[in-house]
């Protein structure tokens, strides 16, 4: 018995001290490092892909333009597993190197949400593409948005549905996630300030299987415009179709998942006459033009917002950096703080104090699966 | 020591045992060191997350290894239990400012009540039925979080949760959380050796044999389910202070089998392999990040590591490790022979111990027992016999309890005993055995027959300390000739012993009946002789008997009363040799045409 | 009323896919009295192989399916040869924990072979559905409620009539009497993983134009089908079907009338009622403990 007592001590040293293994041979280097927390596997592995891309596209773009305070930039991914635990350890995991002097968090509220505290506590600039409102109302200096909030979007999408289609009969559907449920409460808030009635206001949970009973219900809430925020993919094709199938051809206002490239791929003719908000359209701007093309020179497949965001974040941190003349993290932030009329492939980045670069939305339409630039909704306020 | 005469109450030298602080002492010392050395070394921030990570898993971990370890039940939920606890804590100090203790406190009872009734209402079914039901609990555990947002913030999960004042730095809140993962460990790793450790392992082996011995199997079950409930809770509760903030995918059916992979890869009978479990399945992902140029390489690397591991190392690591280590041991100390063994049997009833009237049992239209009288008079040997397929068995299954009797009344010492469960008969006095032996095969043969002593209702244990169990249960195997082997486990017996074992457990239990079922059965000729001479042994004590057996010889010898069943039904009844000279018993046996 | 039989269609068609899978569950379970957790990822590779031939290759959509069906076979065979078979003398824990494994290990094997995105798989038929009066019937759904019937007409038929057939039955009920009268236990098993992969890799194909092929769609419809395997009564194919089929239409019809977000807790409330209250199932018999 003593042998068990002493091997079980033993055991619970071995198990506290093993981590030091790891961590340990981290190389100091001549480059400014930035970090990025990407889903590099699980359910949003995909969007990691373009995530990725777009942020090496502009790491490339700098260093061949010289780099920043003569050094060249160098990016560190590690995998936040499309998991809340998964990028809180990816996090910790970049955060322990001290020569990284910026991150990328998540396109994902929700993570963004759960690395918040984190972030805090290291007190460096995290560049991230959650738009759930409330994140920039942490009262965290640290988090900058690099697109729209969905404040905005849901004020875009009635806007546009109201103003310039006229419709004033709102059915809303929106995905019982984070992303989906501040999108839906941000629409129907716009809607109310406008003279509408919403019909019907739908939550569904993600990976549904099949959306007869929603499209059921829009159909006879004779509701005669749909603004919809779709989180997953297939989720949305699935429902496209069944929407079509069971003859509801209302317009359809979409948040910005309702034009990208997997969404176009699945659903196919059921979206061709829907709009959708974009925070990245690729015509919109000269900007947009130009980051479009070196991506599809690049990679040989569209752009989309998975891309641009992390484009527009490297490069304004970069500038960020120059500006400042410096790596401390104040006076980083504060640089971007002081970034106005930039640019970006997303749009014109004007920060204000809270952290939000952006403050207005593209409207776009599925022109028989092409996607055209329809207009550009900004608001000052 | 000499035996004290037959009518001297004898006075039990207790062999008093160091108290269990201090000889658990070691065990303190290194977890105070293990907990200064959390305390005090310096982390960074990963490593840091890392080990808050492991530590709260592990304690949920540990919860697994009562259940699935000691219990042998199946659990598919421990992340919602995991999930009631980070709940409670994010949701009181976040939300409401309540006290963190108070929350942690609110959490682990929440997630006990759960657990229990989740237990009641399905321990009943077991295996298969349990992983689903369990599952099912799962999933609206998830579906709530993601729902109730009024309560849960839904996805949005909870954030800025609070710590107690006291371990505010990360430093000191992750040395807390080791504190309290070494206490758990310490009763985890104590508990096998309880009686209520001893009570699971015994379910687990052989439930039937449980409930015969007295054990109340479902509550037993119940309590070991809440207990793994209540330490998902208690790491819940403390992973969400670790991390400040909770989300609903944190606590979902794949990190429940997460947990449980953790358990098996560990080796699921000790918290050592728990923690071992625990650790690899933290780090390995983390080690194997630099696969991670292919998506889902890692993950399937893990999934191919599962099946290797379940195939070659079906105890687990630390179950390897220990199978290695065992050859090394020194053999534990054998206890003293103890006293000759006494038997007391009650006397609370009339001249008759038992007396079964118009007892029947009928499964579907087939009459197995149909309108059977018996009467079994104090302090004799009594048999019951008949050819196949007569009864016999089914009679004994239904008077300990395993069947419910379809009609018929069954008086034992008095006591009405018809609609109680096996464990409740054992307490009024009843003790058997099993033709088929059902023994608790992982435990030794002193833990065996230290589960009989254990009977609710022995009066000759004293308080029931351990060292009264042990002395009460070394008598018992004395007396059936296997004291000196007493800490060999079950395997090492021949089949003859196994079943003196099993009767030893039985007698230890100090019953008023003992049921024999069909004792001699695969015994050799001088096994029958040994059997013989000990039921005369047992029967000179003064305690009744009732055999079903096959063996003429044995049964003429032994039993001075008769009953015989054909069909479900008594054909004759009364002494011994009369009945056997019955004509109906003659033509029963050899056939009539 | 025009409203409850549209959803009563699509519930049916839905409850089919379950039906299917379930089936896949119940044959093993039968068999070797182990449930697979791995049945949910026989169709999500099954749904990919088909994207390999039909659309990567652009074989015809025949050929795809039946070299599709022919990849699933093999996929049973080496799961039973790798994962059931070398812990058959073990309870049923741990060959369960490795199914789970070899679920992750399918998943993710296929995640770093084709990628996150995913795919299109057309449908058998042109036209993607008829106009009946007021109900629209999706021409899949009808082909998937189409093939169920015939599966469980053939499942009938080939288990009372064929010699194989009645030896697996013999196998599944007493494998120690089949052993005695000269079955190959073995080889019975071995046939029941291949068929059971088929199964689940036709339950795949079948529901892949609907749902589109992803790397989750196994796992979804897999706990659902696992829930009508209970409701149905472990280990009865009539029972399997009757579970699939009435929790597709419970579940699209509280999703209508009761919570569109609590959709999936249908199924398992349902499922944890019969546990508590005909834990039996709707066809099973309650098993006698022996002493």
């Amino acid at each position: 018995m003593k042998l068990t007592r002493r091997e079980f001590a033993a055991g619970l040293a071995a198990g506290v001290t093993a981590p030091y293994l790891i961590g340990s041979a981290r190389a100091q280097g001549a480059t400014i490092k930035i970090g990025m927390c990407a889903p590099i596997t699980g359910p949003a592995a995909e969007a990691g892909k373009y995530a990725t891309g777009g942020a090496k596209l502009a790491v490339d773009a700098i260093n061949k333009a010289g780099g920043v305070l003569g050094k060249q930039i160098e990016l560190i991914v590690e995998d936040d597993q499309t998991t809340n635990p998964g990028i809180v350890l990816a996090f910790s995991k970049l955060a322990a190197q001290p020569d990284i002097v910026g991150f990328l968090g998540s396109i994902r509220s929700t993570q963004v949400h759960a690395m918040a505290p984190d972030v805090m506590k290291l007190g460096k600039p995290v560049m991230f593409g959650g738009t759930d409102p409330n994140l920039t109302k942490l009262g965290n200096p640290w988090l900058f948005r690099f697109r729209p909030n969905d404040s905005f979007s849901g004020r875009v999408i009635a806007d546009y549905g109201v103003k310039t289609l006229g419709k004033k009969k709102w059915a809303v559907l929106h995905s019982t996630d984070a992303f989906g449920t501040a999108g839906g409460k941000a629409l129907t808030e716009a809607l109310g300030k406008l003279d509408t009635t919403i019909a019907i206001d739908q939550g569904y949970a993600n990976q549904s299987q099949d959306f007869t009973p929603v499209v059921l219900a829009i159909k006879q809430s004779g509701a005669d415009i749909l603004g919809s925020y779709f989180t997953f993919e297939n989720d949305l094709g699935i429902f496209a179709r069944q929407l079509r199938q069971l003859g509801v051809t209302i317009p359809w206002v979409g948040s910005p998942s309702i034009v990208n490239v997997t969404a176009l791929k699945l659903a196919g003719p059921a979206l061709y006459g829907t709009y959708g908000v974009a925070d990245y359209a690729e015509e919109s701007s000269e900007a947009s033009k130009a980051f479009g093309k070196a991506y599809r020179d690049a990679y040989k497949v569209a752009p989309d917002n998975q891309s641009s965001w992390p484009y527009d974040a490297v490069m304004v941190l970069a500038q960020a950096i120059k500006n400042a003349g410096s790596t401390d993290p104040q006076k980083i932030r504060e640089a971007i703080i002081a970034i106005k009329k930039y640019p970006g492939a997303e749009g014109e980045y004007n920060f204000d104090d809270k952290g939000d670069g952006l403050h207005g939305y593209n409207i776009v339409k599925n022109e028989k699966g092409n996607i055209v630039f329809d207009k550009h909704i900004d608001f000052n306020d | 020591m000499s035996a004290p005469s037959e009518n001297i109450q004898p006075i039990a030298v207790v062999p008093r045992s160091t108290p269990l602080l201090i000889r658990h002492a070691p065990y303190f010392i290194g977890a105070a060191i293990v907990v200064a050395l959390a305390a005090s070394a310096s982390f960074d921030g990963y490593i840091l997350n890392i080990l808050m990570q492991a530590t709260t898993f592990a304690i949920a971990v540990f919860g697994l290894s009562v259940v699935l370890g000691l219990c042998g039940q199946i659990n598919l939920a421990q992340a919602a239990f995991f999930g009631f606890g980070a709940y409670a804590v994010a949701i009181g100090t976040a939300d409401y400012q309540i006290s963190y203790w108070l929350c942690l406190a609110a959490g682990c009872v929440m997630a006990l009540l759960a657990g229990a009734l989740l237990g009641m209402s399905t321990l009943r079914l077991g295996g298969h039925y349990l992983a689903m039901v369990t599952i099912s609990f799962q999933q609206i555990v998830t579906l709530v979080m993601i729902n109730a947002i009024w309560l849960t913030h839904g996805p949005d999960g909870v954030g800025k949760i609070g710590r107690p004042a006291l371990f505010q730095s990360s430093q000191s809140y992750l040395a807390f959380s080791v504190a309290m993962l070494a206490l758990v460990g310490y009763f985890v790793w104590h508990l096998p050796q309880t009686r209520l450790g001893r009570a699971m392992r015994a379910v687990r082996d052989n439930e039937l044999a449980a409930g015969v011995a007295g054990i109340d199997v479902f509550r037993t079950k119940i309590y070991a389910f809440a207990i793994c409930a209540v330490l998902g809770g208690l790491g819940g509760g403390l992973f969400a202070g670790g991390f400040a903030y909770v989300s609903p995918d944190q606590f979902s059916f794949a990190e429940s089998i997460v947990f449980l992979t953790m358990s098996l890869l560990g080796g699921v009978a000790s918290p050592i392999g728990s923690a071992i479990g625990t650790g690899l399945l933290i780090l390995i992902p983390e080690w194997l990040r630099f696969l991670k140029s292919v998506p889902g390489l890692y993950l399937a690397i893990y999934g191919l590591s599962v099946i290797l591991i379940i195939r070659y190392m079906p105890d687990g690591i630390w179950g390897f490790v220990t199978a290695g280590l065992d050859r090394f041991r020194r053999k534990a100390r054998v206890p003293d022979a103890g006293l000759p063994l006494i038997l007391a049997p009650a006397k609370t009833g009339g001249e008759m111990v038992l007396e079964v009237t118009g007892l029947a049992k009928h499964f579907g239209g087939l009459k197995a027992v149909d309108d059977v009288d018996i009467a079994v008079r104090r302090g004799g040997v009594h048999a019951l016999i008949g050819p196949n397929g007569s009864g016999k068995t089914t009679t004994l299954n239904v008077l300990s309890g395993l069947y419910q009797a379809t009609a018929g009344k069954v008086l034992l010492d008095g006591t009405d005993v018809t609609t109680m469960p096996p464990h409740l008969r054992a307490a009024a006095g009843l003790g058997r055995t099993f033709q088929n032996i059902r023994l608790f095969r992982s435990m030794s043969a002193l833990e065996n027959v230290v589960i009989g002593a254990e009977r609710p209702g022995n009066t000759l244990i004293g308080k029931g300390s351990e060292a009264e169990l042990t002395l009460r249960a070394m008598s018992a195997l004395s007396f059936v000739g296997l004291g000196p082997r007493a800490n060999e486990l079950i395997s090492s017996f021949s089949y003859g012993h196994q079943r003196l074992i099993e009767i030893a457990r039985a007698l230890a239990a100090n019953p008023t009946l003992l049921l024999l079922d069909e004792p001699a059965a695969g015994l050799n000729s001088s096994e029958k002789l040994e059997l013989h001479e000990l039921l005369k042994r047992i029967a000179a004590q003064g305690l009744t008997i009732l055999i079903i057996d096959h063996d003429m010889t044995l049964v003429s010898e032994a039993a001075q009363h008769i009953t015989v069943l054909n069909f479900g039904r008594r054909i004759a009844d009364g002494e011994s040799m009369a009945v056997l000279r019955h004509p109906d018993v003659v033509s029963a046996y050899l056939g009539t045409d | 009323m025009d409203l409850a039989l549209q959803l009563l269609f699509t519930g049916i068609g839905i409850g089919a896919v379950y039906a299917l899978v379930a089936l896949g569950f119940v044959l093993i379970f039968r068999a070797t009295n182990v449930v697979n957790f791995a049945q949910g990822e026989f169709s999500m590779v099954a749904a990919y192989l088909m994207v390999v031939f039909a659309v990567d290759l652009a074989l015809p959509y025949w050929l795809s399916f039946l070299l599709s069906l022919a990849g699933m076979a093999l996929l049973g065979a080496v799961f039973n040869l790798g994962v059931y078979y070398p812990l058959r003398h073990r309870t049923f824990l741990p060959v369960i924990i490795a199914t789970i494994g070899a679920s992750i290990l399918m998943a993710n094997s296929v995640l770093a072979i084709y990628g996150p995105q995913p795919q299109v798989l057309e449908g058998w038929f042109e036209t993607p559905g008829i106009q009946l009066g007021p109900v629209y019937l999706d021409s899949q759904y009808l082909l998937i409620i189409a093939a169920t019937a015939t599966l469980v007409a053939f499942q009938y038929w080939f288990f009372e009539h064929t010699l194989v057939g009645k030896k697996l039955q013999a196998t599944s009920q007493d494998k120690e009497m089949a052993s005695l009268l000269g079955i190959s236990v073995s080889t019975m098993i071995m046939v029941t993983f291949i068929y059971s992969a088929v199964l689940g890799g036709l339950a795949g194909i079948l529901v892949a134009p609907i749902l589109f092929v992803s790397i989750q769609m196994g796992s979804t419809i897999a706990l659902k089908a696992f829930a009508a395997t209970i409701i149905g009564g472990f280990g009865d194919v009539t029972g399997a079907i009757i579970g699939g089929l009435s929790l597709g239409i419970i579940e699209t019809f509280g999703a209508a009338y009761v919570s569109v977000p609590y959709k999936d807790a249908f199924a398992f409330l349902v499922l944890v009622l019969f546990l508590v209250f005909r834990p039996q199932g709707i066809f099973g018999e309650r098993v006698a403990e022996k002493a």
